[in-house]
């Protein structure tokens, strides 16, 4: 979920005050497919990473195999950077980039 | 057809039945994630160091500390069951995060990141990555 911080613009009267809205984009941790881990391995890890039912560990598994990447999870640098290395050491290929 | 290599018991337990052959395949991949660890020479190093943010040329610290002290760990648990006839959940996923690695360190490390190269490896480098998915199959289907 992405974080918003309003800010109120000084020097304004009430009136012509406005509130302006910065939100910070979430950061995205990315899986990779390729063309040798089991997909059974892949719904294992998301499952444990995650903590992700069944279901939704598979459907993205899916999206990984058929389009190549997915994204598995939203958020925060710090979690999303902690997500990442925790799927890189169940040995899968993922990374993280800015939501655009 | 060959039987299941590792099964979920009533205790919660999983049972490895690995023969011998299959113990020493093991222990050599696992020999060989435990060396790429801390050898920037060996061929399976950059696999196991991949950027977390490739729009970055260096990494945050922290986390590629967190990541090789994870990964440490569970290639030293693996090593240290790798002869026990039942792992509990811990020991088994280190063991299906150790065996994952070396799978794909070793397409990394021969450029077999597609399909076509893929089939197009040699039979030696094709029957050790098929050896590695059999085990992984069995492992994730008992966890």
């Amino acid at each position: 979920m992405p974080s918003v911080k309003p800010l109120r613009v000084s020097g304004e009267t009430q009136a012509e005050s406005s509130v302006a809205t910065i939100t910070e984009r979430p950061w995205n941790v990315v899986v990779w497919d390729d063309p040798v881990t089991p997909m059974t391995v892949v719904v294992v890890i998301f499952r444990k990473v995650f903590g992700y039912p069944n279901n939704k560990a598979t459907q993205l598994m899916l999206t990984v195999h058929h389009e190549g990447r997915a994204i598995v999870w939203s958020g925060p640098l710090e979690r999303a950077q902690g997500y990442c290395v925790k799927l890189q050491v169940a040995g899968l290929l993922s990374t993280i980039e800015k939501d655009s | 057809m060959a039987g299941r290599l590792f099964v979920r018991r009533r205790d919660g337990r999983i049972e490895v039945r690995l023969n011998d052959d299959a113990r020493a395949i093991a222990r050599e991949a696992f020999g060989h994630v435990l060396a790429a660890e801390i050898d920037p020479a060996h061929e399976w190093h950059a696999s196991l160091n991949g950027p977390i943010d490739p729009s970055h040329d260096v990494d945050d610290p922290l986390a590629t500390f967190n990541r090789q002290h994870e990964v440490t760990s569970n290639v030293e648990l693996a090593v240290a069951t790798l002869n026990e006839e039942f792992l509990n959940d811990a020991e088994a996923w280190a063991w299906l995060c150790t065996l994952q690695i070396a799978l794909r360190a070793t397409i990394t490390a021969k450029g077999l990141l597609t399909k076509d190269r893929l089939e197009g490896a040699d039979e030696t480098t094709l029957e050790y990555i098929t050896t590695l998915q059999t085990f992984l199959f069995s492992l994730a289907d008992a966890m």
